[in-house]
């Protein structure tokens, strides 16, 4: 019982930290939440589904599908909900205010197009379980967590060993400087968007096909994440996996051991705690030395 | 109780919330997303305790109004001191929260079927009083040191420091009425309705809540007014198909037009005022430059 | 003890390290009641940073500051305006929505005593001390030259008259201190000629003791009589205008940032 809760927190706690890294490498950047990401993750697991539905019930295929249709989503959030005011140089509250506003507009849309159901993709993994040391371990859980720690790996890779991942970590340091060194930051904003897209695509394609697929699926699990992009330390890209694991395995054992009611409750005042006892999260860097 | 009066003493119910986030998020620049749950609080306190103790609802509706007061205040605390994200997040979870445990209290809530049989006694005439007591109230605020430093709050927080405002204090003094007024409406709310459930204050409703204040404009006490009484009588108007969705559609894109374009909203931050009016048409029917109104150019 | 009330700030071995990087180191600055000091350096000097030091936007790292004799060295920044200390941003912060008007009635704040009670029911407390405060307010208007634009949104006034507004928005906190962060930016030669002799009215009239930073050299040897040069977040040297002006060190200085500006 306790090594299966365990997996199946890490599991759970690696999808949050697909979601978390990409709040964090937004914010790292930019120093905003951006409340749209959530609109990226429904719209993968829908595109996901309809790829099935529609063209061929092939697995891989469909989840790339859904995952492609993820990044375009990012790209189109960055090109005409942020690049404008961007531009304008507007506050961080605007931008706030825009990724709320696209994504109630977003959500409705969905609404209205997908109807309120939930669908089960007619392709899903597989739902045998093994036994690991006597615990049995979801197959899918297993596929879940192979897969997020492979893509949380490559990011890590492309961001400490490519020129464009050295720029986004100057910008993250300073993005006006790296302005003036001559980067094109327009461009460096839309690869951090696409690579947000990214993993809040295999995130929620995962999410699709463990569960089931519906409207809300992407602002429920979003909120996790921001959660534990929060705990972990805003901003920081290790922060945020850690707050997603330790997120996801608390919540494993909550709803284990306590009640599956009080499980989102008890992430909501994870948070308060923290923001009480470290404001700036476990691994993040004091805020404020900024007049 | 006829059909066009039921929706007028929602809609009056409804503006005192938006009232109080105009304070909040119009005048002192914190967005909240769960204030929802701060009217969820006052309304289902006020109905337990008319239903279990048998108060006069006037008390128990104020009982409910403190309680939404010192839990919103209590828990946003902790934020206040921090960027607006974490505000906003954390009143997004609160408000989750607070819905999420009226659920799971079913013996005492009803839970999720709801709560019934709350006694009545809330009517048109006695929406309307409250709700221009509280414009007034507003309005007198706005022009004391009190209004003038929230509203400094909002423009330019080291500026606001260095001319010796404490921005903490004036945050959690935004909350304070912003929750009251909301928990008010709650109150009220229950005992119009004579029912509860949690899904009137799920996170949908915060937003509806806080888009008058956006679309109205942040700093305009009118605008948000206008703006509310075209918007709130909707939910109830719009009721056939995926209207509903529609209006949340549009609302979504309205939101994001008026930020890119008019980020201080579409009355800005000028009062209804007849001088200003007749200025307004004066310039509409001279048109002698052609120029908009003002765009508010907006910088860091 | 009379001796330390001659000065309205006193800096002692203040030093700011900001992640390793030293922004300020040893600054050591004495001013006096009712004096006009300038501090000056190229563009990155630190002399901000000073500001920012005394105004409690940062804490320092090590060092003391004392204002009439009172430390307030890490103090929050709204304590240490109310106990009189007030400035002006090099990168102007007004509260752009509001009219000019009502930018300076919001920094009077501090002088209103009123409570929240006596505003909601307009009692005759709220009533005459609002009255005082638009008068004083309209006073320092006239004064300084802007009341005629008193109705503009500051965020449109032009980029000389956003300066002055933050002057006189600092004035009617009832400063004691006043420290202007490079007033003259941007300003041509009539423009700065007119800041200073408004620099001078301000003393006179309000009795305030002055800290200007620039790197113009001439409204500060205009109007100052102690001079503190810095670069690199260090001193280089104090003195009057014309011992600045003949010191090698400081030629140095500023020859060797103008080349760097050439490049």
């Amino acid at each position: 019982m306790f090594l299966q809760q365990l997996i199946n927190g890490i599991s759970v706690g690696s999808v949050y930290a697909l979601l978390a890294v990409g709040y964090a490498l937004i914010y790292s950047l930019l120093n905003f939440t951006n409340f749209a990401h959530a609109i990226t993750v429904t719209i993968a697991a829908f595109g996901c589904y309809w790829f099935q539905a529609l063209i061929t019930p092939n697995l891989p295929a469909s989840l790339l599908a859904g995952i492609l249709v993820a990044i375009v989503m990012g790209i189109f959030i960055e090109l005409f909900a942020y690049r404008p005011l961007l531009v304008k140089k507007a506050r961080r509250l605007y931008l706030m205010i825009v990724g709320l506003g696209v994504s109630i507009l977003c959500e409705n849309l969905m609404i209205i197009v997908f109807t309120g159901r939930v669908r089960v993709y007619p392709e899903g993994f597989p739902t045998d379980s093994i036994n690991i040391f006597g615990a049995s371990v979801g197959l899918i859980d297993l596929i879940i967590l192979v897969v997020s720690v492979l893509a949380l790996v490559c990011v890590e890779l492309y961001i400490e060993k490519t020129r464009t991942g050295l720029a986004i970590r100057s910008s993250a340091f300073n993005l006006e400087a790296t302005a003036l060194m001559g980067v094109n930051t327009n461009r460096l904003i839309l690869t951090v968007f696409i690579i947000a897209g990214l993993l809040a695509g295999i995130a929620g394609t995962l999410l699709g096909a463990k569960y089931t697929t519906y409207t809300s699926l992407g602002t429920y699990m979003t909120n996790k994440a921001f959660i534990a992009a929060v705990v972990g330390g805003l901003g920081s890209l290790p922060g945020a996996v850690l707050g997603a694991l330790l997120l996801g395995i608390t919540e494993s054992f909550v709803s284990a051991y306590i009640s599956t009611s009080f499980r989102d409750l008890f992430a909501y005042i994870i948070l308060i705690v923290m923001l009480l006892i470290r404001p700036s999260g476990l691994m993040g860097k004091a805020d404020g030395d900024k007049a | 109780m006829s059909y066009w009066t039921g929706i007028a003493t929602q809609v009056g119910i409804y503006l005192i919330a938006v009232l109080g986030l105009s304070v909040l998020c119009g005048f002192t620049g914190m967005f909240s997303m769960g204030h929802a749950g701060f009217m969820a609080i006052g309304a289902y306190t006020s109905a337990l305790l008319s239903i279990h103790l048998s108060m006069p609802i006037w008390v128990s509706v104020l009982c409910g109004t403190l309680l939404a007061t010192l839990i919103g205040t209590l828990v946003s605390l902790p934020t206040l001191k921090l960027r607006d994200d974490y505000f906003l997040i954390v009143t997004l979870g609160v408000g989750e929260g607070i819905r999420l445990v009226i659920q799971n209290l079913a013996d005492l809530t009803g839970g999720a079927r709801g709560l019934t049989s709350i006694p009545g006694g809330v009517t048109i005439w006695g929406v309307l009083v409250i709700a221009v007591l509280a414009v007034v109230f507003i309005k007198l605020f706005l022009s004391t040191k009190f209004g003038r430093n929230c509203i400094a709050v909002r423009e330019e927080e080291l500026a606001a420091k260095s001319v010796g405002i404490n921005i903490f204090r004036y945050k959690l003094l935004a909350m304070v009425i912003s929750c009251a007024l909301c928990g008010l409406a709650g109150g009220l709310l229950a005992h119009y309705l004579n029912y509860l459930t949690p899904t009137l204050f799920n996170m949908t409703k915060s937003e509806e809540l806080i888009i008058p204040v956006i679309l109205g404009g942040r700093g305009s006490l009118t605008g948000t007014i206008v703006a509310g009484l075209l918007l709130l009588p909707l939910p109830e108007l719009l009721r056939f198909g995926s209207a509903q969705e529609w209006r949340m559609v549009i609302y979504g894109l309205l939101v994001v037009l008026v930020i890119t374009f008019r980020p201080s909203g579409l009355m800005g931050n000028k009062e209804l005022t007849l001088q200003n009016l007749k200025k307004f048409l004066a310039g509409f029917f001279l048109k002698n430059r052609g120029q908009a109104p003002d765009g508010k150019g907006d910088s860091v | 003890m009379s001796g330390q009330q001659a000065y309205a700030l006193e800096i002692t071995d203040v030093c700011k390290n900001f992640s390793g990087i030293q922004a300020s180191k040893d600054i050591n600055i004495r001013v006096k009641e009712g004096e006009i000091y300038g501090i000056i350096g190229p563009n990155g000097a630190g002399k901000t940073t000073l500001f920012n030091l005394i105004t409690g936007v940062y804490a320092p790292t090590s060092g003391s500051i004392r204002f009439l004799g009172t430390e307030i060295a890490g103090k929050p920044t709204h304590e240490i305006s109310q106990m009189g200390i007030a400035r002006t941003f090099q990168n102007i912060r007004l509260f752009g929505d509001l009219t000019v008007y009502q930018n300076v009635l919001t920094a009077y704040q501090h002088n209103l005593t009123y409570s929240f009670l006596d505003g909601i029911l307009r009692t005759k407390k709220f009533r005459q001390q609002e009255k005082k405060a638009e008068e004083v307010c309209l006073d320092v208007l006239r004064r300084i030259g802007l009341y005629d634009l008193r109705d503009q949104h500051a965020s449109k006034l032009p980029y000389g008259q956003q300066r002055r507004l933050e002057i006189v928005r600092a004035i009617v906190t009832g400063a004691k201190l006043l420290l202007l962060d490079e007033p003259a930016a941007g300003m041509n030669e009539e423009e700065s000629l007119e800041l200073s002799q408004i620099i001078k009215d301000i003393r006179k009239d309000y009795h305030v003791t002055i800290v200007i930073i620039d790197h113009h050299m001439d409204v500060i040897m205009d109007v100052c009589e102690q001079i503190t040069v810095i670069n690199f977040g260090e001193m280089l040297t104090t003195g009057t205008a014309e011992e600045i002006q003949s010191n090698q060190a400081v030629i140095d200085a500023y020859l060797g940032v103008n080349d760097d500006a050439e490049d």
